[in-house]
């Protein structure tokens, strides 16, 4: 069966390769807060309102200063779990893609009920850090609901003759 | 709705990988089918009669739930 919008199966791999050092990054930048400052570079910005954190001038399509750690680990989980989620199983059919469709909803639904949530019941800064776990969540949800499906449906094959 | 592409497969004498392959899917999605857990696509079911060399209404069949609307 074709199936549209799918990397190439090699993908997966790359997106493993690149997730695991991201999120240990990941992990780091958040229990530490640490700014390496070697990555304290200036860099071109759509619009940079930095008066919220530093009271500096708003930047419009301009070059501003910035601290690219959380760039660089948000940019590396992204991508790293697109290609994990969305790059074709070996296998891939009819039966594989419902699997696929079922987690994604499955996924959207957890991702957003979480956020609904917070909205309600988490704020200041707190709220902030959800807001931001939220932008990869929905990606983990479905990788975790997804491969949980295709263990499962695997585990019964053992019990077929 | 009720299949019966176990009994045919048996009939055939394929093992649930060989079918797949026959049929350019995967051993899970037969298993699947087999179970009532997966009702295959029109094509799907298209290639299963055509290996089997029957109509595909010999091989499914609605059942009365499948007319409930949800």
């Amino acid at each position: 069966m074709k199936t549209n919008y799918l990397l190439p199966h090699q993908f997966k791999r790359i997106g493993w390769i690149i997730f695991v050092p991201a999120m240990l990054l990941g992990i780091f930048f958040f229990a530490s807060e640490v700014d390496p400052p070697f990555l304290n570079i200036h860099v071109f910005a759509f619009f940079d309102d930095g008066a919220i954190f530093n009271g500096d001038e708003d930047v419009i399509f301009g070059i501003t200063k910035n601290n690219i750690f959380d760039e660089l680990i948000g940019l590396s989980l992204i991508v790293s779990m697109v290609f994990i989620a969305f790059s074709r199983q070996k296998n891939e059919d009819e039966f594989i893609a419902k699997i696929r469709l079922e987690s994604l909803v499955w996924a959207t639904y957890v991702n957003y009920a979480i956020l609904l949530i917070a909205i309600l019941f988490v704020y200041g800064m707190a709220f902030f850090w959800i807001m931001v776990f939220n932008m990869f969540t929905i990606l983990l949800f479905f990788i975790i609901r997804f491969n949980w499906a295709l263990y499962k449906s695997n585990n019964t094959l053992k019990h077929e003759k | 709705m009720k299949n019966s592409v176990r009994l045919e497969r048996a009939v055939l004498d394929v093992s649930q990988a060989e079918l797949g392959s026959m049929v350019q899917v995967s051993r899970q999605t037969i298993n699947a089918i087999e179970g009532g857990e997966y009702n295959p696509s029109v094509i799907l079911s298209l290639k299963l009669a055509s290996v089997f060399n029957k109509h595909v209404t010999e091989i499914f069949e609605l059942e009365e739930s499948d007319w409930a609307c949800d």
